[in-house]
């Protein structure tokens, strides 16, 4: 019993993460960019989140309306303004350092707007759960859950159905082919960051109506995600999406053993065990090996 | 053909003058017997212990005022003299070495979370310096083999419980819970109020059936709830700080586990700790040290006037802080005197043989600085949380088995 | 011999000024807590230069050498109150240790280049952030480790002075180790790593065992370092000890002061580790601080990746109208990329 309960824990939790190692390794495939501020900027969306719900007293889901093209510009920007004019040589080292001062600077804003004092919505529904085969499914989970379900799905759709999907997939695979068959790759490059960062306001939005949270809790989150995207295979995001379901699995699944903090470790015996075995990631993805 | 290295040579003589320049502007102290008293304190007001943090501040300012507003300590003002230390053990210890080597304040008084306390009373005690703090309650800040450091509170951490545990195990056989299950933080403070019932229950024959500790940053804790609600025990008990309490009575909520008891420490005597569950706290137990409406001399004068100063009453936090003030007011009267040197060494003689009214009730401390006594212990009744043990100072009787939340 | 009064000049000046600055410093500090603050700036000195054996001479840019560091003073405090050793002999073996560890870590992360070699180093401050957090019949979890005292007794202000040299001595040690890689053969492959690793390794140099080496290298000294730190400090704590904050702090040193110079990160962490303490004492309740970090990190990588004091060096050259591409060192790529801007000027 206390296994099934765990599975659905574990998918329920692996599903959010799923979402947001498919932002991640979409950066890296665009531009070999190891994007460290991008749970950063899951945190600060939770943030917004929580404040519209503390402040306005409307339901935080509302808040994607504005967190979702917010942080699509904000991706834009990111990837034009700033990692576009790193010089190309130095480009992953840089892009790291960079991406890794935006982090902290979004986790000091945070902590001088909101304080370091944990946070957590309260919502009317927040304790609600309902019974599956006799396992609780906490409402808020489930919610959280189908939000990254149907963004992952989105992101599927539009980048197999769209012109816009064709000419990311092609900046991905080979830049300099997709410049020749007349695909404007900078502005592909730029979009495809922002469709990134996107998926981490719809990540923080999912993760604030459960967990608590606090400005430097993306160190948190950054590890077992990078963990995500060696194994599932640099660049690659349906990898990204399977090895975020099998970790998370594995994680929820091993804490009745091993207890809360070990099981963390699963991601990281990983990612060591992906590094030392097999550079390029266990479900696709070509790219890792050269960087 | 000049060299970048050359200037580089230039650039780090430069810099080490500035260095020693810029060091060079410490400041040279004043009239040392009829100026302020200036009291050094390190707090967290960032970092993750913020919120308790700025209670104990406000204690602290409650007692300068409420003091200074009666003249004093020895006829001169109190002046405190407070820095952040971003709940870092780092910075905690570079903070009282400013405090007393480079600002050379009179006294000194303890941080906030017990991990903070040993690395700071470590500085006081080689500067010998004595050492009142609010917050250090785990029973390895007492084994440290310090001399200058006493707890400004009742009980340390391993006795908050001793007043339910005696209940508990005076109940009848047929009552009595049998099987617990215990979730502490894996921090001393935490960890200490939950283990501490653990031994004596365990003692008296009740059977631990899950035992979880988990980091202070823990922000899931479905699977612990998971576990816990699998095992199905008469009672849990929450060795807790205040959101992760929260968040693991939330997520026992959310899979309908259902104790006859529950005890979680810190958490439930937070203001905010109603809303937070969703008024979902029938039932709920906590120790705690301070109440509001105890009926020590000096506690109606500290209510009264912290909410004129504040505009809310003062919570433990804030007693703490507030008795830590106490504690040091006292010795200073009695040893007449409050500077570094000797006078430091007579502060805490007097200490460690006599015993001090403070708004906790009187305080004595044995020779490594634990105070003796207990905590009390309350519970949600309706939508309030009331004292229900120990019987002399019970507001309302213990509800056992607890109703559902 | 021009050459050697160059050299003597740009190396051997300031080795003086720094042995002089060291050898004052404690009596000209006007109190114990500028004593300590020197001690703090010393421990970054040789953190920033033991990164640098990494950085500077291969480019890999690790943001996980604040991990090394909590290693060794773990290592060190518990050796001490574990295996009974005398304070000193756990510091060395510490060290030996950690650099022993850091073969199989090297080994995991020197396979892959540039990004998964960041991942990885960031993974190790995490895991071990982990483990030792929770391995705590060893470790003392959360509640920390107390290192027991090397000089029991000792008042605090000399306790001070004493590391002060013991820190001085190790950065003296840490330099000219780097200065006498700078100019063997053995430096000299690492460097053609940092500007292409693979044109360095068709041309036959054993890349991977001279990444590992160095990295072991620098993953003594920076053990040394946090070894130290666990003496002088007394208290370790997992969330303190093993802080990403701590490796992007030393890596903000040694870029700032540029990582291709023998004293770069000493100047760096000089200007960085002053600075902190500045900012502390002046906006110390606000977390404003990693905003500042944040900015520096991102201006310093932005508009000066060499360095505050090369990218100060080449202006100033520029403003004389002087042909600097002759001292600088050039990779391949910054070549290339002149050359593109150049076709793109005459286009």
């Amino acid at each position: 019993m206390l296994v099934f309960q765990s599975v659905i824990l574990g998918l329920l939790l692996g599903g959010l993460y799923a979402l947001l190692a498919a932002g991640l390794t979409l950066y890296f495939g665009i531009m070999r960019v190891v994007m460290i501020a991008h749970s950063a900027f899951l945190i600060l969306a939770a943030y917004l989140a929580w404040w519209t719900n503390e402040r306005l007293g409307i339901d935080p889901l509302l808040s994607l309306v504005v967190t979702v093209p917010l942080f699509f510009g904000a991706g834009v920007l990111l990837q034009r303004g700033l990692l576009s004019r790193l010089r190309p040589a130095t480009l992953t080292m840089m892009s790291v350092l960079i991406t890794f001062a935006i982090a902290l600077i979004i986790e000091g804003l945070l902590g001088y707007a909101f304080s370091g004092t944990q946070r957590r919505i309260q919502l009317g529904y927040g304790t609600a759960s309902f019974d599956l085969f006799g396992a609780r499914v906490a409402v808020v989970k489930l919610i959280a859950f189908g939000l990254a379900v149907v963004s992952l799905a989105g992101l599927y759709l539009l980048m197999k159905r769209t012109q816009f999907g064709w000419a990311l997939r092609a900046t991905i695979q080979h830049q300099d082919a997709a410049r020749l068959v007349g695909i404007d790759t900078e502005r592909t490059a730029g979009f495809g960051f922002g469709l990134g960062l996107a998926t981490a306001a719809v990540g923080g939005t999912a993760l604030s109506l459960d967990t608590t949270i606090y400005p430097s809790l993306h160190w948190h989150w950054i590890g077992p995600l990078m963990a995500i995207i060696v194994v599932g295979g640099l660049g690659s995001v349906p990898g990204a999406a399977a090895a975020a379901l099998v970790l998370g699995l594995a994680q929820s699944l091993l804490q009745i053993p091993m207890g809360a903090t070990w099981a963390q470790t699963v991601f990281y015996v990983a990612l060591f065990a992906t590094l030392a075995v097999r550079p390029q990631g266990f479900f696709g993805g070509r790219l890792a090996q050269r960087f | 053909m000049r060299s970048p290295a050359r200037r580089t040579t230039w650039a780090v003589a430069l810099s080490a003058t500035l260095f020693l320049t810029a060091c060079g502007g410490g400041d040279d102290g004043g009239d040392k017997a009829t100026g302020p008293i200036v009291v050094g304190i390190s707090l967290p007001l960032t970092g993750d212990f913020s919120e308790p943090g700025k209670g104990v501040q406000e204690g602290y300012e409650a007692w300068a005022k409420i003091t200074n507003d009666k003249g004093g300590l020895l006829g001169r003002q109190i002046e405190l003299k407070i820095l952040d230390d971003q709940s870092n053990a780092d910075r905690v210890v570079a903070d009282y070495e400013q405090l007393i080597g480079s600002d050379q304040v009179d006294l000194v008084v303890g941080p906030f979370s017990t991990r903070l306390v040993v690395p700071s009373a470590r500085v006081a005690q080689e500067y010998g310096m004595l050492f009142v703090e609010p917050a250090g309650a785990a029973a390895e800040v007492f084994n440290q083999g310090f001399k200058n450091l006493f707890y400004a509170a009742p009980a340390v951490a391993d006795d908050h419980y001793n007043h339910l545990a005696e209940y508990l195990l005076a109940l009848p056989a047929g009552q009595k819970p049998t099987t617990v299950a215990y979730a502490a933080m894996d921090d001393p403070f935490a960890q200490g109020t939950a283990y501490g019932l653990k031994k004596k229950l365990e003692a008296g024959g009740v059977k631990t059936v899950v035992d979880e500790v988990y980091p202070p940053n823990t922000t899931d804790f479905g699977s612990i709830a998971a576990k816990i609600a699998a095992a199905k025990p008469d009672m849990v008990v929450g060795g807790s700080q205040y959101q992760d309490g929260v968040n693991l009575i939330v997520a026992l909520q959310q899979l309908n586990y259902q104790p006859k008891l529950a005890a979680f420490s810190t958490a439930p005597t937070n203001p905010e700790f109603a809303k937070a569950i969703g008024n979902k706290t029938e039932g709920i137990l906590s120790p705690t040290g301070y109440s509001q409406d105890a009926p020590y001399a000096s506690n109606k004068e500290f209510v009264e006037k912290f909410k004129a100063q504040f505009g809310q009453a003062p919570e433990e936090d804030q007693a703490n802080g507030y008795t830590t003030g106490q504690v040091v007011g006292a010795a200073v009267e009695a040893a007449g005197c409050a500077e570094q040197g000797e006078c430091q060494q007579k502060l805490i003689d007097w200490l460690h043989s006599n015993t001090v009214e403070t708004v906790v009730g009187p305080l004595k401390w044995d020779a490594t600085g634990k105070p003796q006594g207990a905590h009390m212990i309350q519970q949600w009744v309706g939508d309030d949380i009331k004292i229900v043990l120990p019987a002399d100072a019970k507001e309302a009787d213990l509800v056992y088995p607890k109703p559902a939340w | 011999m021009p050459n050697a009064s160059k050299s003597l000049l740009s190396y051997g000046v300031p080795a003086l000024v720094l042995v002089a600055a060291i050898a004052v410093f404690p009596s000209l500090a006007p109190n114990p807590y500028i004593l300590s603050s020197g001690v703090i700036v010393l421990n970054w000195a040789v953190l920033a230069t033991a990164w640098n054996f990494v950085g500077g001479f291969t480019g890999y840019i690790s943001l996980g050498h604040g991990a090394l560091a909590g290693l060794g003073g773990y290592a060190t405090g518990l050796l001490i109150t574990k295996a009974d050793l005398p304070s000193f002999v756990a510091l060395i073996a510490a060290a030996v240790l950690v650099a022993a560890l850091a073969v199989p870590i090297g080994f995991a992360a020197l396979r892959v280049r540039g990004a998964s070699f960041v991942i990885v180093s960031i993974a190790l401050v995490l895991i071990l952030l982990l483990v030792f957090q929770s391995w705590s019949s060893l470790t003392g979890g959360s509640r920390g480790l107390v290192v027991p005292r090397p000089f029991p007794g000792m008042l605090r202000p000399e306790h001070h002075r004493v590391f002060f040299f013991l820190y001085g001595g190790l950065l003296l040690i840490a330099l000219a180790t780097w200065w006498l890689l700078d100019r063997s053969r053995f430096g000299m492959g690492l460097k053609a790593i940092r500007e292409d690793e693979d044109k360095a390794e068709s041309l036959g140099t054993p890349t991977f065992a001279y990444k590992l080496t160095v990295f072991v290298i620098s993953a003594a000294f920076t053990a040394l370092a946090g070894g130290l730190y666990a003496l002088w400090f007394g208290d370790l704590d997992p969330v303190f000890q093993f802080s990403v904050l701590t490796g992007s702090y030393v890596v903000l040193m040694a870029l700032l002061g540029g990582v291709r110079n023998l004293y770069g990160p000493v100047l760096g962490a000089i200007v960085v580790g002053i600075a902190l303490e500045y900012f502390k004492v002046e906006f110390g309740n606000t977390p404003l601080h990693l905003v500042t970090t944040g900015l520096l990190l991102g201006l310093v990588v932005m508009f000066m990746p060499d360095g505050v004091i090369p990218s100060l060096t080449t202006l100033v050259q520029r403003l004389r109208k002087r042909e600097d591409s002759s001292i600088r060192e050039m990779s391949a790529a910054d070549l290339a990329e002149q050359r593109r801007e150049r076709e793109a000027a005459n286009s």
